[in-house]
């Protein structure tokens, strides 16, 4: 095998790829990257056997050459020397030279780095998909749906169905809803998908998060496939494929309340303003816990309370505030990653009492929802 | 607090019960009187090992913590019995209900000893030491020693001087008399290791620790060092607190297995048990965790204690054991194993923590939110709360150790 290749193209794919890669893997091999020379192009893979991302880099693209002098065959390195080198190469073009005896000679400028691989037979082989199932979307869109639920997933092990992403497609609108049975977020979109429906796919929120920063930030598309147990996303350059978690995901939309007793519409931003500042003096091991209280005049008060530290009490605005007086409790960390999640400047709050969950809205979108449930103070 | 009795010279008792287990049972059977007993962890299996024994025992060199062939080997009559905790608890109750009828300022230490604050009471201490003395001889025919010092420490060494059924004085001017010829380890607040570091500075005696720097002291031992200096020239300023008790921080079970060993089931058995049992104690104190320590000692006796901060307060056995597990999959080294722990760490009260609605089972707090608003309704119609929390006290097997304290405020309900 051997090539000469463009450093940067190299750089972002090794980047990219190494988001799957581990140094504790059960899987020796599995701490390498598999580098495969065909006459189209190069293609790079990492996987931690959860996670796998293939990147390809075109041989040309728009008239951009990148890769020359081909000749096929495929290794694979150690990832971690590997990626540390590409990153620190002195020149501009890269060349890559492997043996039958798998030695590997990396040359950049008037550096050589001499490597040794192992078989590209030995790492194991990603499962191919085989599916019709699958539906396009915008890639911005997809990762705005990442951003606005992942973050409420469940850290903890103790439900592993909760540190997944549900994913449903049906009737042409995809369903993001995570949650860690504290706040839930969810989101909807409608996507053009004529004949493809799925529900109960659950996506590790760690997968979302390595996707969500291996995908550009750009006006193309992706295709995502769902199988039983993987799911695929794939643009022009980038494949990137999850193990999907076992196990029935519950059933929340019946938790979300219909009804609500006091509704605060507010600017975003004040909210996130009062609140942080509130939540300097909430402790964390209690939950950051911050106390809101109507008052008259379109006013609330939000308060925080730790006896060992101290008090902080702030009046804020709101552009209307409707229904019965409320006082209730909340994490404040769980409101400011709600309010942030929004990324919108209105927000509508609709409580159902001070002991049960209630919901953050978009003022003119109910395609965004955060729940959040309340702190019991005793 | 108690400023103006900060000020005053303080009258500290401490009572120390005599060989208590034994004395307990002795007291319930008397026909063990007299003879050589001991209690034992548990007579059948290796970690058989004696918990305490009766002075007739002691006589024949029998100590707690020996292993329990050794004690038949140097005392081939004695007498060995399983503890019988619920009888201990109760006659420890039943002490520390005397004491409180002293004076409202008691500190219970453990399940046989305890501090008592005499200064405000009226008579002369001794009178009051002799009559208390009497009193628990006479209502549960227990001995006891009483030591009367000026503070915490002097009181405790005062206790420990004459056994059983002493009652002594340790007085500052007695200091030099009576604490410093003694060997450092008898110190209280001096364990073995620490013994050991001031053997090395050729710090033999309580006198020779009250005489060295203190700036080579903390050095040596942190700032315990200085405190320890302090209280061998009979300086203990710490108060005779009522809330000690109270201030649990952590809740822990540990045990030795049967044999060593690497079977995955035996070992997961064990945590089910060892969970239990922290699961009974913190649910008494009606508290949550937010730590959860795990202790493993290996067959050659290297032990590691692990903990893991959580992301929420926790109380029940499924909790424990499913962390618990978890720990010991990602630390257990493989070897075999002689002991598991299982120790709740970070605890709070549950008033005193904000508990955080889970959206698949809040209907059932909010539940409850409606009854404590009626209560509160009818409480103020009529003057006291009208219910009672009944709690499942099951009284078998527990308490467990002696070293659970989570029981010492019983004697104020």
């Amino acid at each position: 095998m051997r090539f000469i290749i463009q450093r940067d193209q190299l750089l972002a794919s090794v980047q990219d790829v190494s988001k799957a890669i581990s140094s504790r893997t059960a899987i020796p091999i599995l701490t390498g990257m598999k580098i495969e020379a065909s006459p189209n192009g190069i293609t790079l893979t990492g996987s931690d056997s959860d996670i796998s991302i293939e990147s390809f880099i075109p041989q040309e693209s728009d008239g951009n050459v990148y890769v020359e002098e081909i000749k096929p065959g495929s290794i694979v390195l150690q990832a971690r020397y590997f990626s540390e080198i590409v990153r620190k190469l002195p020149e501009q073009t890269v060349e890559i030279e492997a043996d039958a005896n798998l030695k590997v000679i990396i040359r950049s400028g008037k550096a050589e780095f001499n490597l040794n691989g192992q078989s590209a037979e030995e790492y194991p082989q990603l499962p191919k998909l085989q599916t019709d199932d699958s539906f396009t979307m915008p890639i911005d869109l997809l990762k705005g749906m990442i951003k606005q639920t992942v973050f409420a997933v469940s850290a903890m092990e103790t439900r592993p169905i909760l540190t997944g992403v549900s994913v449903t497609l049906q009737g042409g609108s995809l369903h993001f809803t995570a949650t860690d049975s504290h706040r839930l977020a969810s989101r909807t979109i409608p996507v053009e998908a004529s004949n493809v429906e799925f529900a109960n796919v659950v996506i590790p929120g760690k997968s979302l998060n390595e996707l969500y920063k291996t995908l550009d930030d750009s006006e193309e598309t992706v295709e995502i496939s769902v199988t039983n147990n993987q799911v695929l996303f794939q643009t022009k350059h980038l494949n990137f494929l999850s193990r999907l978690l076992d196990g029935n995901y519950p059933e929340t939309s019946r938790l979300i309340p219909e009804q609500s007793k006091t509704v605060i519409q507010a600017k975003t931003k004040d909210l996130i303003h009062t609140i942080d500042r509130a939540s300097l003096l909430a402790k964390e091991e209690r939950n950051n816990v911050v106390r809101l209280t109507t008052l008259d005049n379109n006013q609330l008060e939000i308060t925080s309370n730790s006896p060992e530290i101290g008090r902080v009490s702030e009046e804020v605005s709101v552009q209307s505030l409707d229904g019965e007086e409320l006082k209730i409790s909340f994490s404040a960390k769980y409101m400011l990653d709600a309010l942030k999640a929004m990324e919108v400047e209105d927000v509508k709050i609709n409580f159902t009492g001070a002991m049960r969950p209630f919901i953050i809205q978009p003022v003119n979108d109910d395609q965004i929802l955060q729940l959040i449930l309340p702190v019991r103070t005793y | 607090m108690n400023e103006q009795k900060q000020n005053k010279a303080r009258v500290i008792f401490h009572l120390d019960m005599n060989c208590f287990y034994a004395s307990v049972e002795m007291a319930y059977d008397p026909a063990l009187k007299g003879k050589a007993l001991a209690i034992a962890g548990n007579p059948e299996e290796r970690k058989g090992i004696i918990v305490t024994s009766s002075y007739e025992a002691r006589a024949k060199g029998v100590k707690t913590t020996m292993p329990l062939w050794k004690a038949k080997q140097l005392c081939p009559n004695l007498i060995i019995m399983r503890p019988n905790f619920n009888r201990y608890r109760q006659a420890s109750r039943q002490i520390f209900k005397m004491l409180a009828e002293i004076t409202p300022y008691i500190q219970p230490v453990s399940i046989d000893e305890g501090y008592l604050d005499v200064t405000e009471v009226e008579g002369n201490p001794i009178e009051i030491a002799k009559k208390l003395q009497a009193d628990i001889q006479r209502n549960l025919h227990l001995p006891c020693s009483i030591g009367i010092a000026p503070n915490k420490f002097l009181a405790k060494m005062a206790s420990d001087m004459k056994k059983p059924m002493g009652i002594t004085i340790l007085r500052k001017r007695d200091i030099p008399t009576l604490l410093w010829p003694l060997a450092i380890e008898e110190m209280y607040g001096v364990g073995t290791k620490t013994a050991e570091k001031l053997r090395k500075l050729d710090i033999l005696t309580i006198g020779d620790l009250a005489a060295t720097d203190s700036y080579v002291l903390k050095r040596l031992l942190g700032i315990n060092g200085e405190r320890l200096k302090n209280r061998a020239n009979g300086i203990d300023p710490s108060p005779v607190d009522p809330e000690a008790v109270n201030e649990f921080k952590s809740i822990g079970s540990s045990q030795t297995l049967p044999e060593d060993t690497v079977n995955e089931r035996e070992l997961k058995q064990l945590i089910q048990v060892l969970a239990d049992n922290v699961e009974k104690r913190i649910k008494r104190k009606q508290a949550a965790a937010l730590s959860l320590q795990l202790t493993i000692r290996y067959h050659d006796r290297k032990t590691i204690t692990r903990s893991k901060k959580l992301y929420e307060y926790i109380d029940s056995k499924n909790e424990i054991v499913s962390i618990a597990l978890e720990m010991l999959q990602s630390h257990w080294n493989g070897e075999p194993i002689r002991l598991l722990g299982i120790t709740l760490q970070d605890v709070e009260e549950k008033k005193n923590i904000a508990q955080q609605l889970d959206i698949f089972s809040y209907e059932k707090e909010e539940g409850k939110e409606k009854i404590s608003a009626v209560i509160e309704k009818l409480t103020k119609k009529y003057g006291e709360n009208p219910f009672k929390v009944l709690t499942e006290e099951k009284q078998e097997n527990e308490p467990r150790t002696s070293f659970q304290k989570d029981f010492l405020d019983d004697y104020k309900k």
